[in-house]
């Protein structure tokens, strides 16, 4: 029992980054069709920005990072995805695989490639101990966050100007803006909080780890747009539920595969994902715009 | 047919001539670095040419290797194996007699299979995999590295030496050096050292947080240390498993020497690194840290890793076998390389033979870090060699 509990509370650790992930790419693709593999890169410049401003005063840095990440979204959809808006998917993706890679490379020039050690806010990766199952701090603060996040998120759309005319846009773009939505306004909206997301991930993921480099987004990103796709693209309580699934079965695959098989333990997670697909094609939770409607 | 072989001929006459007329000025001989110069590996290639730059100056003030001095060139293969063999071409047409690659047996064997293809010594700054050499690219390929099974065993002997008996597998399976130095370090272990108390793998590149790794290492309740020999991303798993309140000693090769990523784990104690030889000023070999000393003088600040001793010895190495040998000429400098038993360089005494171009049985030093401070404790040597399988 003690062992089933702790793969749980494992899982529930290992997920919960996936899903703040997620949740950043799911609300970009929602709206505008685009996934944005560059969201991992958005992470990366976090966590950088969080180590030169982390000097003084952590709620300040935290304050910073937020800023540098949401001015950086903002900054990659007007510079990048605004003039390919109305290209077809594909070259949208294109775009961000580019945007992603010179990111990417853009710190390997200014940072270099070797990883950094920064200890950030390490009393947080100590466990509670609740009997004999361990839960980090952090993990039930990445949990508790993620929550908050969502409800935030749930609240903005449901309730808010900008959220019913974001859900609008997310439902019939050109109709919406016929009816008098700002496109350009709106997508800047999702930028920015996608951005709000990434940088909430960046402070979280430093605490857990305690390195920087410049790829150390990218795993995030694969996981996150993965995430979504089990959830549903176009759902955000899918992408949350699919980066905690992901994470569940990472740790479950880990605990009870044989131990030759656990190099290929990625492996069984994607024949997973693709049975889950194959069953549910659209995904746990289709998004409502994603429905046939006669 | 007689054609083409004209053709070739014509094509080798041309290559040679154009060699020829690029080539070094009579009071000079050519090292190329067909190495990455930028991107993703820049940084582990960086350290070992440092070193390898510092034996040229060490060299050429006592007047260079049979009365040339050394000049060196570059080509860059930005990291990508795919542009191996244009930079060794680009560095072998400048005249190049020995070309250092890449510290990585699949990033720097195209380059060395090039060089093996045109007659020239290739030497790789620390690739630990012992595929390079004769059996993966040829007989003029060597690597200054330690050789995986060397490491693997070394750790299992040290840990041996220190009373242990029952050892915690943490198998990185991210690249081929990492997963060789635990299935080395495995096979020395049960070989009458001790039991495996636990296993798991994990991989650095991909495995943000490691909480079930966490959890069997907390199942294996009688297990006196963690082997993990870790890569990149190795440093946030050491953080982790520390946090989560193990405190049991780690035992890491080569790959994890070095302070750059001690903020990862400040306070970091009870962790023990095989390493060439000590960065932090406190080698117990003089010549180890006048070569230290000297990195420092001309490059500003102390080397990040102690492959700088590796790049510094394949120079050394290089130097003393063409003075042996009496010519630069690729077959026999080999020839005298493949004699060496127990050299003196920095990195080690070194043995070459005519099928092992690695380092197999090299005495290593022990770094212990201690609240997050290095310090040197012994240099090591493995008695018992296991046998290499590829």
């Amino acid at each position: 029992m003690t062992a089933f509990l702790q793969v749980l509370a494992d899982a529930a650790s290992q997920g919960s980054l996936y899903a703040l992930s997620a949740l950043g790419i799911g609300l970009i693709f929602g709206i505008m069709r685009l996934v944005n593999f560059a969201h991992g890169e958005f992470i990366m410049i976090g966590a950088y920005m969080l180590m030169l401003s982390a000097a003084p005063y952590v709620p300040l840095a935290i304050l910073a990072t937020l800023a540098a990440v949401i001015l950086l979204a903002l900054l990659t959809e007007r510079i990048a995805f605004r003039p390919v808006r109305r290209a077809n998917p594909t070259t949208l993706l294109v775009t961000s695989f580019a945007v992603s890679f010179f990111l990417q490379y853009l710190f390997v020039l200014i940072e270099g490639a070797r990883p950094k050690g920064f200890d950030f806010l390490s009393s947080l990766a100590e466990p509670f101990v609740i009997g004999e199952v361990r839960v980090p701090k952090l993990n039930i603060v990445t949990i508790g966050i993620t929550l908050v996040l969502l409800a935030a998120l749930a609240f903005f759309l449901k309730r808010t100007h900008f959220g019913i005319q974001m859900r609008a846009a997310a439902l019939n773009f050109r109709m919406a803006r016929l009816l008098g939505v700002k496109a350009n306004r709106i997508i800047a909206v999702a930028f920015a909080m996608s951005g709000v997301l990434a940088a909430v991930v960046s402070v979280l993921y430093v605490a857990a780890r305690g390195e920087l480099s410049p790829v150390m987004g990218l795993q995030l990103a694969l996981v996150g747009f993965v995430s979504t796709v089990i959830g549903g693209m176009g759902s955000l309580l899918g992408a949350v539920v699919g980066g905690f699934l992901v994470g569940a079965l990472t740790v479950a695959l880990q605990a009870s595969l044989p131990l030759e098989l656990r190099p290929f333990r990625e492996a069984f997670v994607f024949a997973i994902v693709i049975v889950v697909l194959l069953a549910r094609p659209r995904g746990l939770f289709r998004g409502r715009e994603a429905r046939e409607r006669v | 047919m007689r054609r083409l072989t004209a053709l070739l001929a014509g094509i080798s006459l041309a290559t040679g001539l154009g060699a020829g007329a690029v080539s070094a000025a009579d009071d000079e001989v050519i090292v190329g670095a067909a190495i990455a110069l930028s991107s993703i590996l820049a940084p582990y290639d960086d350290a070992p040419f440092k070193g390898a730059q510092l034996a040229i100056d060490d060299i050429n003030a006592k007047g260079g290797v049979l009365g040339k001095k050394i000049k060196v060139v570059t080509a860059d293969t930005k990291s990508d194996p795919a542009q191996g063999a244009n930079a060794a071409i680009a560095v072998i047409e400048q005249g190049a007699e020995l070309v250092l690659v890449t510290c990585d047996f699949d990033f720097g064997s195209p380059a060395a299979i090039t060089a093996q293809g045109k007659g020239k010594i290739a030497f790789s700054l620390c690739a630990g995999d012992p595929k390079f050499g004769v059996q993966g690219i040829g007989d003029l390929a060597f690597t200054m590295g330690n050789g995986t099974p060397n490491e693997g065993a070394t750790l299992a002997e040290w840990a041996a030496k220190r009373g242990w008996k029952k050892a915690f597998i943490l198998k990185d399976v991210q690249v081929e050096y990492t997963k060789s130095v635990a299935d080395y370090f495995k096979g020395r272990w049960l070989d009458g050292l001790g039991e495996v108390a636990g296993e798991d793998t994990v991989n650095g590149q991909t495995d943000t947080q490691v909480p079930g790794q966490i959890s069997s290492i907390k199942a294996a309740k009688d297990a006196e240390f963690i082997l993990f020999p870790g890569g990149p991303g190795g440093p946030p798993i050491i953080r982790q498993i520390r946090a989560a309140g193990i405190d049991l000693p780690i035992l890491m090769p080569n790959s994890l020497d070095g302070n750059y990523w001690i903020e990862a784990v400040p306070d970091l104690s009870n962790a023990f690194v095989l390493t060439m030889g000590s960065i932090y000023g406190d080698d117990p070999d003089p010549a180890v840290q006048a070569v230290m000393d000297k990195f420092k003088a001309k490059f500003g600040a102390p080397p990040v890793t102690s492959y700088v001793l590796s790049g510094y010895a394949i120079i050394e190495a290089w130097a003393k076998a063409v003075e042996r040998a009496g010519t630069f000429d690729g077959q026999k400098v080999a020839a005298e390389l493949e004699k060496f038993k127990d050299e003196p360089l920095v990195a080690g005494l070194t043995t070459f033979t005519d099928e092992w171009h690695i380092n197999l049985n090299r005495p290593m030093l022990v770094i212990e870090i201690q609240n997050g401070k290095h310090k040197a404790l012994e240099r090591t040597r493995v008695e018992k060699v296991p046998e290499v399988k590829f």
